[in-house]
């Protein structure tokens, strides 16, 4: 742990998939299938028959385990959701950004662009979630018929 | 109609996807006496309101006073109440808030409760409350979100 490491990579911005249920997990290990291995980024499950408080608190401590002096951004999938809503709560005392929506492409793109300041990685996580999602298959029909 | 709802996370993702649309409610009272005096919370849980609804945070005493002044005015076609312990619910019936049906839908786990369904757990002291409830004619309703089944479990 003590070991100096010179990479600049030490320094980007922490992700934690805040969401219900195992979604958030699931999520993470598909977009290392894509990407490989990723440093500073957790998934943590919101599961209803556990309290408010314990809940708030393994949240806490995931932003703190990869938080890495350029703060941290939640990706949470429901907006006015308990992940959600939660993640909010805590932007009292962490730097905290939280973005709602979650889905694969958002996750990609967040997690290729994390020497990004978090204002600005937060705006490219929801371009790209936004411009993840087409109708592929009228996209394909109307290039086939031309 | 007023829906009475006891959940231990307020305003989330099943009230705001499920029950407002289920009700048809455009006034949301969440009685609680924490939230009540915390402005950054109720601006957290109010944010995905849809703007069409009003939401309302009060102390657990200020209930059917809130009511009544809701209910004067005439755009309200429908309000849910919303508790986040059995105490509360009690306290609220017993301070004059009179309802008929009560839905238990979120009453997270901790040691010593008893699961009544999966996503109900009940201390001694919820049990107790409930109970009073039900000799004073309240109907329980444990469903979490309006399609599941209605059970009925005392």
């Amino acid at each position: 742990m003590a070991a100096k490491c010179e990479s600049r990579d030490k320094t980007f911005v922490g992700v934690v998939l805040v969401t219900h249920g195992a979604f958030g997990e699931t999520l993470l290990a598909a977009a290392k299938t894509v990407l490989g291995p990723q440093d500073n980024c957790q998934a943590i499950g919101v599961d209803v028959n556990i309290g408010v408080d314990e809940t708030m608190e393994a949240i806490r401590s995931a932003i703190r385990s990869v938080e890495n002096g350029k703060g941290v951004l939640a990706l949470t999938d429901l907006f006015g959701g308990s992940p959600t809503t939660m993640s909010l709560s805590l932007m009292k005392s962490e730097n905290l950004e939280v973005i709602t929506g979650v889905n694969l492409p958002m996750v990609v793109a967040t997690l290729q662009a994390r020497l990004l300041p978090l204002n600005e990685l937060a705006e490219k996580a929801k371009d790209a979630g936004q411009q993840g999602i087409k109708v592929a298959g009228a996209m394909l029909r109307k290039k086939t018929k031309k | 109609m007023i829906l009475v709802r006891i959940d231990n996370r307020l305003i989330h993702g099943q009230i705001i996807e499920t029950w407002l649309p289920f009700t048809g409610a455009n006034h949301v009272i969440v009685a609680n006496d924490g939230l009540a005096n915390d402005v950054l919370q109720q601006e957290i849980m109010s944010l995905a309101i849809p703007q069409t609804i009003e939401s309302y945070f009060i102390n657990v005493d200020r209930l059917s006073e809130k009511i009544e002044q809701i209910q004067f005015i005439n755009d309200a076609q429908g309000i849910v109440v919303l508790f986040s312990s059995c105490p509360d619910a009690k306290r609220a019936f017993d301070s004059g808030f009179a309802f008929d049906n009560l839905n238990i839908g979120n009453v997270h786990y901790s040691p010593g409760k008893k699961q009544v369904s999966p996503s109900v757990a009940l201390s001694d002291e919820d049990e107790r409350c409930l109970r009073q409830l039900t000799r004073k004619g309240v109907e329980l309703d444990f469903r979490c979100v309006p399609n599941d089944p209605v059970q009925v479990r005392f």
